[in-house]
């Protein structure tokens, strides 16, 4: 009794404290609007339709998919690049270039905007995705890197060094031996630059004017008027966002975790 | 195949996806097509799909122009106008409110249309005085937008409550203050009006102000703003203390939305807002909601000039003639009328004002006429200055709150505003000299 005292309510408060904003989220998009029922009875898809058909989700679900998916891979790619030369060499400026990394983080993407509007205009990459593909990867790649060498540290060198006495080349033993055992960082990495892509908004509302190339997180903007709110369409638009970034967390949750712990520690 | 080379070659495989990632050209000309680029400055809902069927009919009828909608909300477009002329990629056409105006035209980012204007259709067509207040917006540099639609502060009100309580539309603000005491019944969570203590509350409050002072201008003839004036502060002290009396306690911190949200529940019985909630009242009240102009003080009522929404024609276009073209058509008759009826404001094209909608519309028709009206005491805010959103917003609304809550007088509140209007003016007329 105690122990459901101390330990299972405030559980449980915790629980409905996280929930309920998700049930209020499902609510509205499920239920009629101008319904003040509190389940979604009689339950509609009419929002989702709207949403998806009429506001344009279903284009704008499918440019956050490829920017998102993209960025994961780009940021991946790099980052095991970089996180490996950082577990593995030491080279002259390594704590700069350590503190650099870090210090960009420190930077808010809204003071980067002109400089990269800028390098992007000169590039004729303003309403291209791959603008933000580019400035996705790049603001996420200093953390990831740290993040990869963290993992890459936990794998012992030996390893490294025994498939080299058998015949390997760095790349090869790298591919081999150390990539598989790094399986854990990359979904953490990968997981991390997946969501930052898919929530991020000022980037897409900025370097991205055509609508059929908008994202998720901009289209829901639209759902919000000077004096009006679609509730239902925000909610449903909600509910499309939402989706993805909670299959990534239920998935590779584990990694998640790891991911956050092995910056931490070892970074 | 062995496992890491099967992990390098889906590696591959995603890179190669990135051909699904084309760069999507930015507006051009092809097949003999002008494509017109077009921001919305307040996509949302309720906006978008009006303009959305006013291009298919522009580009029916104008089938060698193709226009490209963006949609950008309220809330975003003044960073998203700002980045776009830091960078050379402002659109052809943008809707611009009179308070956006004057950082638009400070940057030149717009063209002037008085040539345009001169020799088009419209030319006589546009309210005189929406024209005034776009060119006073401007800073009196010339005309720089296009209005499309007026705006005008308003009280709605439940005119069934009113009427179960014996009560009409009150004339002067005395009247309000005791219509709202009336109406109170802290028993039933009910309050006869609601104050705009949050988002907004600066703008709402001055206006209210100056409805009661009667004050024609912001400044005085030596420069120094007239906000602080004893009939402004006289109103401002009397708003204040209604807050808990005649209003619910949570004001202090209410935007629209939640003063909105108040008057649907029953809660309030008056909301002062503008035209711009006529489709969000209507909706929600039907006939049990009425509207009134903001009351007369005891010398009479002036207008604070609220925000003209329309349209400007950006410089860096390639296809300007087309993009005039647009804006004519946004602004001809069936186009502003039908634009208008559905937001509820009060359309710039005079020849709509003859239109059913129109004259059967109740308050929308009051406001347009006092708007329109050669009597009405117009007071132009001086949105030209750059200073202008810091001062009513960053400054004046947590000022404002704690004149609710007491801790400051509205004295002292008032004369903050004056103050920082007054060194702002002077800062400009120095710099425009």
């Amino acid at each position: 009794m105690n122990r459901i005292l101390r330990l299972f309510l405030p559980l449980a408060l915790y629980l409905v404290f996280t929930v309920v904003p998700f049930y209020w989220m499902l609510l509205f998009a499920l239920r009629p609007a101008g319904s003040t029922s509190l389940l979604p009875w009689p339950l509609t898809f009419d929002h989702f339709d709207t949403v998806w058909n009429g506001m344009g989700f279903r284009v704008y679900f499918q440019n956050s998919v490829w920017i998102a998916l993209l960025t994961l891979v780009f940021v991946t790619f790099f980052a095991l690049m970089g996180g490996y030369a950082l577990a593995r060499f030491r080279f002259r400026g390594q704590r700069a270039f350590l503190l650099a990394l870090l210090c960009t983080q420190f930077v808010p993407g809204a003071m980067m905007l002109i400089p990269l509007f800028n390098i992007f205009q000169t590039f004729d990459l303003i309403n291209s995705r791959w603008s933000l593909i580019i400035a996705e990867t790049t603001f996420q790649l200093p953390l990831a890197m740290i993040l990869m060498s963290g993992f890459v540290k936990n794998v012992p060198v030996e390893l490294e060094e025994s498939a080299m006495v058998d015949g390997c080349g760095r790349v090869r033993a790298f591919l081999a031996v150390v990539l598989p055992l790094l399986r854990p960082g990359i979904v953490a990495v990968g997981s991390f630059a997946f969501i930052g892509s898919w929530n991020n908004f000022l980037f897409a509302l900025m370097f991205l004017n055509d609508p059929e190339l908008q994202t998720v997180p901009v289209g829901l903007q639209t759902t919000i008027g000077e004096n009006t709110v679609d509730f239902g369409a925000l909610a449903a638009g909600g509910v499309v966002a939402a989706v993805p970034v909670v299959l990534v967390f239920a998935f590779v949750q584990k990694y998640l975790v790891q991911g956050m712990s092995a910056g931490a520690v070892k970074g | 195949m062995s496992r890491p080379l099967r992990t390098t070659a889906a590696a591959l495989a995603a890179l190669g996806l990135l051909t699904a990632c084309g760069s999507s050209g930015s507006s051009s000309d092809a097949g003999g097509k002008t494509t017109v680029t077009f921001w919305d400055n307040n996509a949302g809902p309720a906006r978008t799909p009006l303009y959305q069927k006013l291009i298919a009919d522009f580009e029916k009828v104008n089938p060698t122009i193709t226009v490209k909608y963006v949609g950008v909300t309220s809330s975003e477009v003044a960073e998203k106008y700002n980045t776009a002329i830091a960078s050379n990629s402002t659109p052809d056409v943008g809707g611009v409110t009179t308070a956006l105006l004057a950082s638009l035209t400070a940057q030149k980012a717009l063209d002037p249309l008085e040539e345009r204007y001169a020799k088009s259709a419209l030319n006589g067509k546009v309210s005189a005085n929406f024209l005034e207040i776009s060119k006073s917006a401007s800073g009196g540099k010339g005309l720089y937008q296009l209005p499309s639609s007026g705006n005008q502060d308003v009280i709605w009100y439940r005119a069934d409550k009113f009427k179960e309580a014996g009560l009409t539309a009150p004339r002067t603000w005395d009247e309000l203050f005791a219509a709202a005491a009336k109406l109170t019944d802290k028993g039933k969570n009910q309050y006869g009006f609601t104050i705009r203590g949050g988002a907004g509350s600066g703008f709402q409050v001055l206006s209210e102000a100056y409805a009661y002072s009667g004050l024609t201008t912001m400044f005085d003839a030596g420069g120094r703003s007239t906000v602080d004036d004893p009939k402004n502060i006289a109103l401002i002290e009397k708003i204040a203390a209604q807050y808990k009396a005649t209003t619910p306690e949570a004001d202090v911190s209410n935007a629209y939305p939640q003063m909105l949200a108040q008057f649907q529940a029953n809660q309030v019985m008056m909301v002062h807002h503008n035209l711009g909630s006529t489709r969000d009242v209507k909706t929600a009240l039907g006939d049990k909601v009425a509207g009134f102009l903001l009351p007369a003080g005891p010398d009479g009522t002036s207008v604070l000039a609220n925000p003209v929404d329309g349209f400007g024609l950006f410089k860096n276009s390639k296809h300007k003639d087309a993009a005039w073209k647009f804006m004519e058509f946004l602004d001809s008759h069936e186009s502003n009328s039908y634009w208008n009826q559905n937001v509820g404001q009060i359309p710039a094209n005079t020849e709509a004002y003859a239109d059913e909608w129109y004259t059967g519309s109740g308050i929308t028709k009051q406001a347009g006429d006092s708007l329109n009206s050669a009597a009405t005491k117009l007071v132009q805010p001086p949105v030209y200055l750059p200073q202008y959103s810091k001062i009513t917003k960053t400054d004046a609304e947590p000022n404002f709150q704690k004149v609710l809550l007491g801790k400051t007088s509205a004295a002292e509140f008032a004369k903050s505003v004056a103050d920082a209007f007054t060194k702002a003016q002077a800062d400009y007329q120095a710099k425009n000299r």
